[in-house]
């Protein structure tokens, strides 16, 4: 039981967001106060639910760069419907993830019945996008957001902020869908290899659509969580997102070959850049340093992810080869 | 007429590029000649090209073993950088020829550098390309904006600015280095055994280990010729600015995906010719100086990019398999007949 648990992927990044958390405990004891870490949840949940989309789509070999695009395009709407004529939290929240799953859609059927490869597919659609929100808006911000909004934003809920507790549901949905849904199981399947998963019954263009379709849905929501935190909106602010999102979930485990990933490592992945960047804070280094040890980090988790798979696998060989 | 036959065959991709370029450029022509035939904007745009078209280089390399090398922006700006504090510098300033040769000489190491360490974690651990550079992108990035402290560097001496705006019998020297590493592209890509064998590794990497191929040795020079290509273009960048930033460039990322797409390589790796990324990087070129010339917005010129990107490639998909059923009807009916 203790050696599955140690062998299993999640374990080494747990460990060292272990290792990570106990040397900036030690060394700040700000860190460890209740108001710090909500804070840190609070300020990650955007990334974290966005990363929770990017999940099936990395888990079934694809990529979506265009997320941070989405993204703008559903902050910019609901900032418009807010100030404009100043609809309800409720519409807003679904007009966004409408637009937000309109995207996906149109990214899924470029995907899936184009045969365009992912990265190309929403490199395109990243562009049209962002243009088409920049020429709307010229890059304006969208201030004076109404009152009742903003006390959403700041609403907790025995405690926690209402930000977190969204993330946490959706933590709770990503991984029903995966583990209990045909269609999540179709996403491993696709990922693991494509024409098994045709062969098997899977139908693979409808799934396929549809991991691009729940991304755009979790952009959307994103989208609203972010605006009711920082309480404005500019659509500039989104450019180079995608990165980040993307390597949370690797860093997670996840492998762009497709077929592994879990929704376990993703939130580790995200909690793991999350105190790391809180920690440089903490420890006052300039800003300047956390791209260096952030980039040092990705390539250091993927290269001993792959590391241990490789030993793994010469280890299997061995078994084989002297039975 | 059989050997045109084959030729036209071979370049069918190449062919149609030069069509679309050919007929962007004539519409632009009628649409605005007064502002877009004009030897000012002709030489801007020659003057521009060779930055995206070095990068797009670059990033058809990594492309073509089915890699990918989103770290190339900021592997130019980081050589840019070390360039920029050794022209910067008091030396620089009173020995200007050796200065000069230094600091090519400085942003060259830093392409080895960060080519052996792109290509050495991707070829020698085995990770995922598009893994190992988003990582080492933000690295170069901490990098570039530790050095420059966020700021630009600049004092530059005044012989360097030849790099960038200089020109010899008319053409600007930018695009005289462009054709010579278009030249040398062609040359390791499409004639040496180098270039056969990263043909191979990026058809079936598996397949060209065991036929006796050193991929590792081979995906690693690929880096380093990818980033020796960005450290050109960084270079260039630099002495048209007359200064150097982080963020110098950071543009050409997506852009030079797209041109290698749009030029023929395929994105799984294995096909893909240097002629049609120059080309595509030329349509790109002139479709945005173009389109800027008109007065048109620059974000619809963003929207229009990507609609291209998607557009030729639909269109690729849907003539393949309209092709391909007919080929298969074609059979069907022979064996009818028989």
């Amino acid at each position: 039981m203790v050696k599955s648990l140690v062998k299993k992927r999640e374990f080494t990044i747990f460990m060292i967001v272990v290792v990570i958390a106990v040397v900036i405990a030690i060394s700040n004891s700000v860190f460890l106060r209740p108001d710090n870490i909500i804070d840190v949840l609070k300020s990650n949940s955007v990334i974290g639910i966005m990363a929770l989309g990017m999940l099936p789509v990395l888990i079934s070999g694809g990529i979506d760069v265009s997320v941070s695009s989405t993204i703008a395009l559903c902050a910019v709407i609901s900032g418009k419907l807010l100030t404009i004529s100043g609809a309800n939290l409720f519409v807003v929240l679904i007009v966004s993830i409408a637009v937000g799953a309109a995207v996906g859609l149109a990214n899924g059927l470029i995907i899936s019945k184009l045969k365009i490869s992912p990265i190309v597919a929403t490199l395109g659609t990243m562009s049209i996008v962002l243009g088409a929100v920049l020429y709307w808006t010229n890059g304006e911000w969208i201030t004076n957001l109404p009152e009742d909004f903003k006390s959403f934003g700041t609403a907790t809920v025995a405690g926690i902020p209402i930000q977190v507790i969204i993330f946490i549901a959706l933590i709770a949905v990503t991984a029903l869908i995966l583990k209990y849904t045909l269609v999540g199981r179709g996403v491993y399947a696709i990922g693991g290899s494509t024409s098994s998963a045709v062969r098997v019954g899977y139908n693979v263009d409808k799934i396929q659509t549809l991991i691009y379709v729940f991304t755009g849905m979790t952009v959307g929501l994103a989208a609203v969580v972010h605006t009711s935190i920082v309480q404005q909106v500019d659509p500039n602010t989104f450019t180079g997102l995608e990165m980040d999102v993307i390597a949370c979930v690797v860093i997670g485990g996840a492998s762009t070959m497709g077929g592994s990933g879990s929704v376990t490592g993703t939130v580790l992945g995200v909690l793991l850049m999350a105190i790391m960047k809180n920690g440089l804070i903490l420890a006052r280094i300039p800003t300047y340093w956390q791209d260096i040890v952030v980039g040092l980090i990705i390539v250091f988790a993927v290269s001993i992810d792959v590391l241990n798979r490789n030993r793994e696998q010469e280890k299997l060989v061995r078994v084989d080869v002297e039975e | 007429m059989k050997a045109f036959k084959t030729l036209k065959e071979k370049y069918a991709n190449e062919l149609t590029l030069a069509c679309i370029f050919i007929a962007v450029f004539i519409i632009l022509g009628i649409l605005a000649p007064d502002k877009f035939l004009t030897a000012y904007n002709l030489g801007s745009m020659m003057s521009q090209m060779p930055e995206l078209g070095l990068l797009s280089l670059g990033m058809m390399a990594a492309i073509l073993t089915g890699g990918m090398n989103l770290s190339i922006c900021y592997i130019a700006s980081l050589s840019g950088i070390f360039a920029a504090y050794v022209l910067s510098s008091d030396f620089a300033a009173t020995n200007v020829g050796i200065g000069i040769a230094a600091a090519i000489g400085a942003a060259m190491l830093i392409a080895v550098i960060t080519g052996l360490i792109n290509g050495g974690v991707i070829a020698y651990i085995g990770v995922a390309a598009m893994l190992v550079t988003l990582g080492t992108m933000t690295l170069f990035q901490g990098i570039a904006t530790n050095i420059t402290q966020g700021g630009a560097i600049s004092g530059f001496p005044e012989e360097f600015m030849a790099l960038g705006g200089g020109n010899v019998f008319g053409i600007p020297v930018p695009m005289l280095i462009y054709i010579g590493a278009i030249i040398a592209a062609y040359l390791l890509l499409e004639r040496s055994a180098w270039g056969s064998r990263v043909y191979m590794t990026g058809c079936n990497e598996t397949a060209a280990r065991f036929s006796g191929v050193n991929t590792k040795a081979t995906v690693l020079k690929v880096y380093i010729f990818s980033s020796v290509m960005a450290a050109i273009g960084g270079l260039i960048m630099i002495s048209r600015y007359n200064s150097a930033r982080v963020d110098y460039g950071s543009s050409y990322l997506m852009m030079s995906i797209s041109a290698v797409v749009l030029g023929g390589t395929s994105i799984m790796g294995g096909h893909g010719s240097v002629i049609g990324t120059v080309i595509a990087v030329g349509i790109i070129q002139i479709v945005t100086t173009g389109l800027n010339v008109l007065g048109i917005n620059r974000y619809l010129i963003d929207i229009i990019i990507g609609a291209i990107l998607i557009g030729v490639l639909a269109i690729r998909f849907l003539s393949r398999r309209l092709s391909d059923r007919n080929l298969v009807k074609a059979r069907a009916a022979k064996v009818g007949a028989q």
